[in-house]
C-alpha cells in the first residue's frame, strides 16, 4: 500500500512533467471537456491566477485549454465577460526549473510485449464512479481513446502501475488531498480507503518480471485469463451441507454393501460357530506337565538333577548309591558354618544389648522407655478390641482393689500422721502429696465404661453414691454405710480452728480440742464399725454368690466359701456388733447349709432319678408290655374268634346263597321254557344280590368243574355253552342296525343339539283372520347351521360309524391353542413338526446336526465382533459345512494321531 | 413237497457290503421322512422358508442315514412259504414243515398237554421270550420259552411257575416232531385245592415278565413272576378281558357288567371308569398304535375308548351278531373283527370302512407282527397272508387241533415265526413261516435281556411313561393345533367377567356438562345409575332367557316321565 501511495505521489509528479511536456500534445479533446472544463476557463479567464500545480494539473488533464479551437468555441462567451490576466509566477514558468528536459519521451516497450487489456470490474467500477465524466467518454471517437490509451500505458510503464490505477486516480484525484498523518500501513491513504488501489494480479505479476519463471507465471495467467470462466457464487450452507451429506450417505451405503453378504450368511446359518479356531490349550495336568521347560536357573538346576541318569539309575536299584550321591562338599559345610555362627552372634549380641538397657537405673530414662510403651499400648488398644478389653479389665480390676483397700484414701499411716498434725503445718510438697494421692483415689475409684456389657446397668447402680437403690437391702446397707464412713471422714478431715473471735481464745481452743478428740475417736470408731460392717457386707454378698454358685452345683467352691465365711465369722466375732453378727453368720451359715443341703439333695435327686426313671419306665414298661402281651395274647384268640365266627356267617351266608342258587337252577331247569323277559326282570329286581350270588355260582360251577375234573375231562372237552350265553348269542343280533340308527341320531342330537323353535301361542302374534300358511316353512338359520355341521362331521357318510366330536378337555392341553409365532399357515406348521428328533428316532450321526444349537461355542472363549471376509453370495452353505468336516477331520486326523502313537509303542 | 421255507434265514450270508448300503431306494427313506415336507412356495416369510428349508434338508439327510442304517442294523428278512405248482400254502401241514426247519425251530413246535385245568389263555412279553398261561380251571403259569428250546431234559429247563408252590408230579403229553413223549413235569405248579378253584379268566403281563395280572374269579390280581400276589384290584370286579398299555402303564379290564376300568400301575390310581352301558364282553383289545381300546359287543358294535372321555371315541356297527373275535394290526391301521354271524371282517381305521369281508366264524384273532392274521374256531386254525402288499388277505395256513379241542386263545409270539396257541386241553405251539419280525430292537424288545438291562429297560420307560390324555385317534396330531372350538356357553366367570366389563365401561363414561340446574350432583349419580342399568340389562335378559329355557326343558321332562294317567294332574303350562 505504502508503495503504491508512493507511486501514484510520483505518477502525479510526473503527470506534471508529462503535463508539461505534452502541452504541444495533438489531442485537443479530453475525456471530460464539459462544464468543468468550461469552468475552469471561465475562471482562467475571469478568476484569479490559478496556483501552479493545479494549474498544471488542469493543463494535463485539459491539454487542449490553452488551444485555439476551444478559444474560438468560447470566444464570444469569454469576450463577453472581464478580461484579466495574471502574470505567471515566476518559479511556475519554467525560470527555475530543477529538472532537465528530457528529450526521449516515448518509452520503448519490448519486443514481446503485447497489449494487454486488463480489463475487469474495476474498470467498470470506474465507469460507474465516474457519473458525469465516463458517460459521455464512452462515446468518444476511437482516436481519442487510443490516445487515451496509450497515455495510460506510458504512464504504466514508468510506474509500473496498471493503467487502471491511473485512470482512476486522474479521475478521482481532481480534488487536492491532505493528509492529516503521515501515511502508514495504519493510516492508509484516502485512494486505498475507497478501494480504488485494488491490487490485481499484474500487480503482483510485475515486480516479478524478468525473474526465472516470470514467463511461466505469466503464460499460465494468460491462459486463465483466455478461459476466464465466471465462478458462481457458492451455494446457501444448508444446500452445500445437504449435498455433503448425500455423497457421505453415498459413500458409505457403499462401504457398508460389502458387507451385506456376509451378513446375510450369518443370518440364514442354522448354527453360528464361535471360538472354533482358538486353542484353548491343555485339557489335563498330565498334558500341561509333559509341556513343561525349566526357564529359571533353579528350576534348571532341578531338572537336570531329577533328569540325571545317575540318580535315576539309583533310585531303581537300592538306596546305597544315592549315599554315595549324597556327599556335601566341603565348601558347603563351611558354608553353612558359617552362616550358623553369624546368626548364634547376632543372637549374642542381640542379647547383651537387653542386659544392657536393663542396668541402666536412670529413672528419666526408664519412664520415657514406659512412656513409650504405654504409647505403643495405646494404639495397640485402639488397633485391637481384645487388648483393649484386656486393659479395661485390668483398670476395673484396680479399681475394685482400691474400693477395697481404700489405699490411697489417706488410710496409710504417713497419711494419718500428716493428716493428724495438720494440713496447715504441712509444707506445700506434703500437701500436693496428700492431695495428689486423693486425686489418684478419686481417678481409681471413678466409674469407667466397663467393657463387660452385661454388667454396666448393675455396676452403675451400685457406683451412685447418693442414689439408694433399693434393689437388694444388702445393696442398700453397703450404700448407707459408705456414706455414713465419708462423712466421717470429712468430720476427721474437718480439723481446722477457727483462728479470729471468741474460738480463737486459747481455752476455747483447747476445749475445741478435747471435743474434737473424742467426736474423733468416735468418728473413728464408727468409722471402723462401718468399715466391719461392709466387709461383712461384702462378705455376705460374696457368700450369697458362692450359696448361689452352690446352687447351681458347684461342689469345691462351695466348700470354699464356708471357709471364708468361718474365717470372716472369727474376725467378726471380737466386734461390737457380735450378736447381730453372729446372727447373720447363722443365717449365712444356715443359709450355706441349706444351700448345700439343697444342692446335695438335688444332686441326690439327680443320683436317684435315673434310677427312679429307670424304674419308672422298667415300671411302666412292664405294664405296657404286658398289656401288650395280654392284647395280643388276649385279643388274639378273640380275633379268631370273631374271624372264625365270621367265616361261620360268610359260610352260612355262602351256603344260604348256594342253596339259593341251586334253588334258583332247579327253578331255572323246571321253567327251562320259561320266558326269558321274565328272567330279566327277575334279574333287574334281585339287583345286587345277583352279583354276589352270580359270584358265588362261578364258583360253584368252578368248583363244580373242578371236582368233576376228572369225569368232564374223561367224558368229553367239550363243553355246551351256558343257556345265557345261548340267549345272548340268540337274541343279540335282533335289529342291530335300527337300533344303531337310533344312538347315533341320538348322539347327533346331543352333539349337535336341535335349536328350539319360539312356542307359538294361540290368538298372539297374528291379527284376527289372519291365519298362519301351512305347508311353507320359514328359513331358519339355526336349522341351516345344524345341518351344514351334520355334513361336515367324518361320520356323515358312514352309516354304520358314530365318531365322537366331544372335545376332551383334558387332551386339549397337548395341542396349541394357535399357530406359533413365525408359521402363519396350520399346514406348514404341522408339516415342520412331523418329524422327531430324539435320539430314539434318528441314527446317531444324524442327532447332532437335528438338535444343534444357534450358537455353538467354547465356554471361556471371548466372541469377536464380526470381521469382514470376502463371502461368495452364493454358496452361502458351504461353508459351514466345511467348517465342520474341518472338525470331524481334526478329530480323526487326531484318532490317526493316537493310533500312531499305540503302534509305536507296541513296536 | 416242494415247499420253500425261508423262515428267518438272513437275506445273503456274510455281511453287507458298502454298496449294498449306499443305494437306497426312495421308497426306504420315504418311510423315515415321516410324510412330506411342507410346501415352502407358499410361504411368505423368507426367514422362516429358509430355516424350514435347512430343516428339510437335515430331515431328508436323517431318513438317509436311518435307511441306511436299516440295513445294516436289520440284516435278515422274514421268509415265507412259497408254494409251487398248484401246491397250496395252506395244505402244508406242520409235519411238512417240521421237516424242513433246522432244529431249534423245529423245538418250537409243541402241544403240551394240562386236560385238567381247561381252557387256557395265553400272553406273550412284548420280547416274545415269557408267555403267561391261564387255564381256566385254576392254572397260572410262566414260561421261558427260551429255555424250552431244550426240552428233553424238561425237567429242568421248563419252567412253570404257579402261583403257589405245590409240586404236584402231573403227566404231560408232549408232541413234537410227530413223536409222542409223555413228560413228568415236576415243576408244573397250580394253585392249591382252596384257591384253585377259583375260575382264571385272563392272564396279562404287566411292563415286563415279573409282574402279571390275572383275572380271576371275582377280582383282579396282580403277582409276581415267583407267584406272589401282590394286589388285589377289588375296584374291577370280575374282570372277563384284561389289557395292557405298555407305554401308559394302563391296565385296562372290562368286568361282567360292561365296566371299563383304566388303572395306572405305577400309581395303582385309577384313572377312569366307565359304564359301556352295552352288557357284558369279553372281547377286548388295544389298539398297539394309539393306545385306543376296543371292546366288541353284543349288539354287534365295536366301540373304541380312551381313558379321558365316558364317551366312546368311536362306535361302530361291525356285524349283525355279537361280535367274537377283535384283533389289531401292528400299524394300527387295520382292525379285524369276527362275529356271531360268520363274518370276518376287516377294517380300514383310517377311513372306518370295511376292506375285506371273509366268510368264517372266529372265536379269537390274532394279528402277528409282520401282518398275518389268525383266526381259529372250535379246533381248527387259519392263518391268513396278505403278501401281495394290497391288503386282501387270503388263505396262508391252516392247522387243525385233535378233535374236540376247544380253541380259546391263539397268539404270535413277538419275534419268532411261532404262533401259540391255548385250548382246553392245554397249549400247543406251531411254526407260520413270515410270523414274527425277524429283526429285533433291543431298545424296544430284547429277548435275549439280561436282568440288568431289564431294569434299566424299566426305569426307562417309565421316564417315558405317556399321560393317559395322549391316547387318541391319532397321536400324530399331538403337538398341532388345536381344531376350532365349537361355540360353547359361557361359563359363569365368564358371564360375570363380561357384566362387570359392561358395568365398568358405562362408570368411565364422562357426562357432558349441563347448564346451571341441570349438572347436579343427584342427577349426575341418576344418569350414571340408569347407563349401568342399560349396559347390564341385555346381558342379564340372556342370562334370564337360557334358565327359563333350561326349566322348560327339565319341565317337558317331568311332564313325559309321568305316566300317562297321571299327566292330566300335570300342572298346565301356558303353552299350548
Amino acid at each position: 500500500m505504502v508503495e503504491t501511495k508512493r507511486k501514484t505521489r510520483d505518477e502525479s509528479k510526473g503527470n506534471k512533467g508529462a503535463g508539461k511536456r505534452m502541452r504541444n500534445h495533438t489531442n485537443s479533446n479530453q475525456k471530460k471537456g464539459t462544464k468543468k472544463n468550461k469552468r475552469e476557463e471561465r475562471r482562467k479567464r475571469t478568476g484569479p491566477r490559478l496556483p501552479n500545480a493545479l494549474q498544471r494539473e488542469i493543463d494535463l488533464k485539459n491539454p487542449s485549454t490553452p488551444s485555439i479551437s476551444d478559444e474560438e468555441i468560447d470566444s464570444d462567451e469569454a469576450n463577453d465577460l472581464y478580461e484579466y490576466e495574471e502574470a505567471i509566477p515566476e518559479e511556475q514558468s519554467k525560470k527555475n526549473r530543477r529538472y532537465d528536459p528530457v528529450d526521449n519521451l516515448e518509452y520503448e516497450l519490448p519486443d514481446d510485449f503485447k497489449d494487454e487489456n486488463i480489463v475487469s470490474d474495476d474498470d467498470d467500477e470506474e465507469d460507474d464512479e465516474d457519473v458525469d465524466g465516463a458517460r459521455g467518454n464512452q462515446k468518444a471517437d476511437n482516436d481519442d481513446e487510443e490516445d487515451d490509451r496509450r497515455h495510460a500505458r506510458m504512464l504504466q510503464d514508468i510506474t509500473g502501475l496498471p493503467s487502471d490505477a491511473f485512470e482512476g486516480k486522474r479521475r478521482k484525484n481532481n480534488a487536492i488531498i491532505s493528509e492529516a498523518y503521515p501515511e502508514s500501513e495504519y493510516n492508509p491513504s484516502r485512494d486505498v480507503l475507497d478501494g480504488d488501489g485494488r491490487i490485481s494480479v499484474q500487480d503482483l505479476l510485475d515486480p516479478l518480471h524478468g525473474k526465472s519463471g516470470f514467463s511461466k507465471v505469466r503464460k499460465n495467467l494468460h491462459r486463465m485469463e483466455r478461459k476466464s470462466m465466471s465462478i458462481q457464487a457458492p451455494l446457501p450452507k444448508p444446500d452445500r451441507e445437504k449435498l455433503e451429506r448425500k455423497v457421505a450417505y453415498e459413500k458409505s451405503k457403499k462401504e457398508i454393501t460389502k458387507w451385506e453378504p456376509l451378513v446375510k450368511r450369518n443370518r440364514e446359518a442354522p448354527t453360528m460357530y464361535f471360538g472354533e479356531d482358538v486353542e484353548l490349550g491343555f485339557s489335563t495336568v498330565g498334558a500341561i506337565a509333559s509341556e513343561f521347560e525349566p526357564r529359571t536357573d533353579f528350576e534348571k538346576k532341578i531338572a537336570l538333577l531329577v533328569n540325571d541318569n545317575e540318580v535315576a539309575e539309583a533310585h531303581n536299584k537300592d538306596g546305597a548309591r544315592l549315599l554315595e550321591l549324597n556327599k556335601l562338599s566341603v565348601e558347603d559345610v563351611k558354608d553353612r558354618q558359617d552362616r550358623l555362627a553369624k546368626m548364634r552372634n547376632l543372637l549374642f549380641q542381640h542379647e547383651m544389648k537387653a542386659k544392657r538397657i536393663k542396668k541402666i537405673k536412670s529413672k528419666t530414662y526408664h519412664r520415657l522407655l514406659k512412656k513409650d510403651r504405654l504409647k505403643s499400648a495405646a494404639s495397640a488398644i485402639e488397633m485391637d478390641p481384645k487388648a483393649a478389653k484386656e486393659l479395661a479389665m485390668k483398670q476395673e480390676f484396680k479399681r475394685a482393689e482400691e474400693r477395697l483397700t481404700l489405699k490411697h484414701k489417706n488410710s496409710s499411716k504417713w497419711a494419718k500422721r500428716i493428716i493428724k498434725r495438720g494440713m496447715t503445718v504441712q509444707d506445700e510438697g506434703t500437701r500436693a502429696a496428700i492431695s495428689e494421692q486423693l486425686h489418684q483415689h478419686a481417678q481409681l475409684t471413678r466409674k469407667m465404661n466397663s467393657m463387660k456389657d452385661n454388667s454396666t446397668s448393675e455396676s452403675s447402680e451400685e457406683d451412685d453414691g447418693d442414689e439408694i437403690s433399693t434393689d437388694s437391702d444388702n445393696d442398700g446397707a453397703s450404700k448407707l454405710l459408705e456414706k455414713a464412713r465419708q462423712k466421717t471422714h470429712e468430720v476427721l478431715e474437718d480439723d481446722e480452728l477457727p483462728k479470729s473471735g471468741v474460738l480463737s481464745l486459747p481455752f476455747m481452743v483447747r476445749g475445741l480440742r478435747k471435743r474434737k478428740e473424742a467426736a474423733d475417736e468416735d468418728a473413728k470408731l464408727a468409722l471402723q464399725e462401718y468399715e466391719s460392717s461392709l466387709q461383712q457386707l461384702e462378705g455376705k454378698s460374696e457368700a450369697e454368690s458362692k450359696k448361689m454358685g452352690t446352687l447351681s452345683g458347684r461342689r469345691a467352691f462351695g466348700t470354699e466359701s464356708k471357709k471364708v465365711q468361718q474365717s470372716s465369722s472369727k474376725i467378726k466375732s471380737d466386734n461390737f456388733y457380735s450378736n447381730s453378727d453372729s446372727e447373720d453368720d447363722i443365717e449365712v451359715n444356715e443359709d450355706v447349709d441349706i444351700g448345700q443341703g439343697k444342692r446335695n439333695f438335688t444332686h441326690k435327686d439327680v443320683n436317684i432319678d435315673p434310677d427312679l426313671l429307670r424304674e419308672d419306665s422298667e415300671v411302666g414298661h412292664d405294664p405296657v408290655f404286658k398289656s401288650f402281651d395280654d392284647i395280643v395274647k388276649d385279643p388274639g384268640p378273640k380275633t379268631t374268634y370273631e374271624v372264625s365266627i365270621f367265616a361261620d356267617n360268610s359260610w352260612h351266608k355262602k351256603k344260604n346263597f348256594r342253596e339259593s342258587n341251586q334253588k334258583k337252577k332247579s327253578e331255572e331247569l323246571l321253567n327251562g321254557s320259561a320266558d326269558n323277559t321274565s328272567q330279566v326282570l327277575e334279574r333287574i329286581l334281585h339287583g345286587q344280590e345277583m352279583e354276589e350270588v352270580d359270584g358265588e355260582s362261578d364258583t360253584d360251577d368252578d368248583g363244580r368243574m373242578v371236582d368233576g375234573v376228572s369225569i368232564s375231562s374223561t367224558k368229553s372237552t367239550y363243553e355246551l355253552p351256558s343257556q345265557k350265553d345261548l340267549i345272548r348269542s340268540a337274541f343279540a343280533g335282533d335289529d342291530v342296525e335300527e337300533h344303531f340308527e337310533k344312538e347315533k341320531q341320538e348322539i347327533l342330537n346331543e352333539e349337535n343339539p336341535i335349536p328350539e323353535k319360539p312356542v307359538v301361542l294361540p290368538g298372539w302374534g297374528f291379527w284376527p283372520g289372519q291365519e298362519r300358511k301351512r305347508g311353507r316353512k320359514k328359513y331358519d338359520p339355526a336349522e341351516e347351521k345344524r345341518k351344514e355341521d351334520l355334513k361336515k362331521r367324518k361320520d356323515a357318510h358312514l352309516r354304520h360309524v358314530i365318531i365322537s366330536e366331544k372335545l376332551d378337555k383334558k387332551a386339549e392341553k397337548l395341542h396349541t391353542k394357535t399357530v406359533p409365532y413365525p408359521y402363519t399357515s396350520k399346514e406348514v406348521f404341522e408339516q415342520s413338526i412331523r418329524m422327531p428328533i430324539g435320539p430314539e428316532f434318528n441314527p446317531a450321526t444324524a442327532i447332532g446336526a437335528l438338535n444343534r444349537p444357534e450358537v455353538v461355542k467354547k465356554a471361556g472363549v471371548i466372541i469377536k465382533p464380526i470381521q469382514y471376509k470376502d463371502v461368495n453370495p452364493h454358496d452361502t452353505r458351504e461353508d459351514h459345512k466345511r467348517s465342520g468336516q474341518r472338525r470331524k477331520n481334526k478329530g480323526s486326523s487326531r484318532a490317526i494321531n493316537t493310533m500312531n502313537t499305540k503302534k509305536m509303542k507296541a513296536n | 413237497m416242494g415247499v420253500r421255507q425261508e423262515n428267518g434265514t438272513p437275506r445273503k450270508l456274510g455281511p453287507v457290503t458298502e454298496e449294498e448300503i449306499a443305494d437306497v431306494t426312495d421308497n426306504e427313506v420315504r418311510k423315515y421322512l415321516r410324510g412330506e415336507g411342507a410346501n415352502l412356495e407358499v410361504i411368505q416369510d423368507k426367514k422362516l422358508k429358509g430355516q424350514l428349508a435347512v430343516r428339510e434338508e437335515l430331515y431328508g439327510k436323517s431318513a438317509k442315514t436311518a435307511a441306511k442304517a436299516e440295513k445294516w442294523l436289520m440284516p435278515t428278512e422274514g421268509g415265507y412259504l412259497d408254494a409251487e405248482g398248484i401246491e397250496k400254502t395252506w395244505r402244508i401241514k406242520q409235519d411238512t414243515i417240521a421237516r424242513e426247519v433246522d432244529i431249534s425251530s423245529s423245538k418250537k413246535q409243541y402241544d403240551i398237554v394240562l386236560p385238567d385245568f381247561g381252557p387256557y389263555t395265553l400272553d406273550f412279553t412284548s420280547s416274545g421270550r415269557y408267555m403267561a398261561a391261564a387255564g381256566h380251571k385254576g392254572h397260572l403259569a410262566i414260561i421261558d420259552l427260551q429255555n424250552l428250546g431244550v426240552i428233553k431234559e424238561l425237567q429242568d429247563e421248563m419252567m412253570l411257575i404257579g402261583v403257589t408252590g405245590i409240586v404236584v408230579n402231573e403227566n404231560v403229553e408232549f408232541r413234537g416232531r410227530g413223536k409222542r413223549w409223555i413228560l413228568v413235569a415236576d415243576l408244573i405248579l397250580y394253585r392249591c385245592i382252596a384257591e384253585v378253584r377259583e375260575a382264571v379268566r385272563d392272564v396279562v403281563f404287566l411292563h415286563n415278565e415279573l409282574f402279571f395280572a390275572a383275572a380271576q374269579n371275582k377280582y383282579l390280581y396282580i403277582y409276581n413272576r415267583d407267584g406272589t400276589e401282590l394286589h388285589c384290584l377289588k375296584e374291577h370286579g370280575a374282570v372277563l378281558k384284561l389289557q395292557f398299555l405298555k407305554n401308559h402303564f394302563l391296565l385296562a379290564s372290562i368286568n361282567n357288567f360292561g365296566q371299563l376300568h383304566y388303572q395306572d400301575v405305577t400309581t395303582g390310581e385309577m384313572v377312569n371308569n366307565y359304564r359301556t352301558g352295552l352288557g357284558r364282553s369279553d372281547v377286548l383289545q388295544v389298539n398297539p398304535f394309539n393306545g385306543v381300546i376296543a371292546s366288541g359287543h353284543s349288539g354287534g358294535t365295536v366301540n373304541m375308548w380312551k381313558p379321558t372321555s365316558a364317551a366312546p371315541l368311536v362306535k361302530m356297527l361291525c356285524h349283525r351278531g355279537p361280535v367274537t373275535g377283535l384283533a389289531f394290526h401292528p400299524n394300527g391301521h387295520l382292525m379285524a373283527t369276527a362275529g356271531m354271524d360268520k363274518k370276518i371282517k376287516l377294517w380300514d381305521l383310517r377311513k372306518f370302512q370295511v376292506l375285506q369281508t371273509l366268510p368264517g366264524h372266529a372265536k379269537t384273532l390274532d394279528f402277528s407282527q409282520k401282518g398275518l392274521l389268525a383266526t381259529a374256531t372250535g379246533s381248527f386254525i387259519q392263518v391268513l397272508g396278505d403278501f401281495s402288499g394290497s391288503q386282501n388277505y387270503s388263505r396262508y395256513m391252516g392247522h387243525s387241533m385233535a378233535k374236540g379241542y376247544q380253541i380259546q386263545k391263539v397268539s404270535f409270539r413277538p419275534y419268532e415265526d411261532v404262533l401259540g396257541i391255548g385250548h382246553s386241553m392245554g397249549w400247543s405251539s406251531i411254526l407260520i413261516p413270515g410270523a414274527g419280525e425277524p429283526n429285533f430292537d433291543s431298545w424296544v424288545a430284547n429277548p435275549f435281556e439280561t436282568s440288568k438291562q431289564r431294569r434299566e429297560k424299566e426305569v426307562r420307560s417309565l421316564l417315558d411313561k405317556l399321560p393317559a390324555e395322549a391316547i387318541m385317534l391319532d397321536p400324530s396330531k399331538i403337538g398341532t393345533v388345536r381344531s376350532a372350538r365349537k361355540k360353547e356357553k359361557p361359563t359363569k366367570q365368564e358371564r360375570e367377567a363380561e357384566i362387570e366389563a359392561a358395568v365398568a365401561a358405562a362408570k368411565s363414561v364422562s357426562l357432558k356438562k349441563k347448564t346451571k340446574g341441570r349438572n347436579k350432583p343427584s342427577k349426575l349419580v341418576k344418569k350414571r345409575q340408569q347407563g349401568i342399568e342399560r349396559a347390564k340389562r341385555p346381558l342379564l335378559e340372556q342370562q334370564m332367557e337360557e334358565e327359563l329355557s333350561k326349566k322348560k326343558k327339565r319341565k317337558m321332562s317331568e311332564d313325559n316321565q309321568l305316566p300317562k294317567s297321571l299327566q292330566r294332574f300335570a300342572r298346565k303350562t301356558a303353552t299350548v
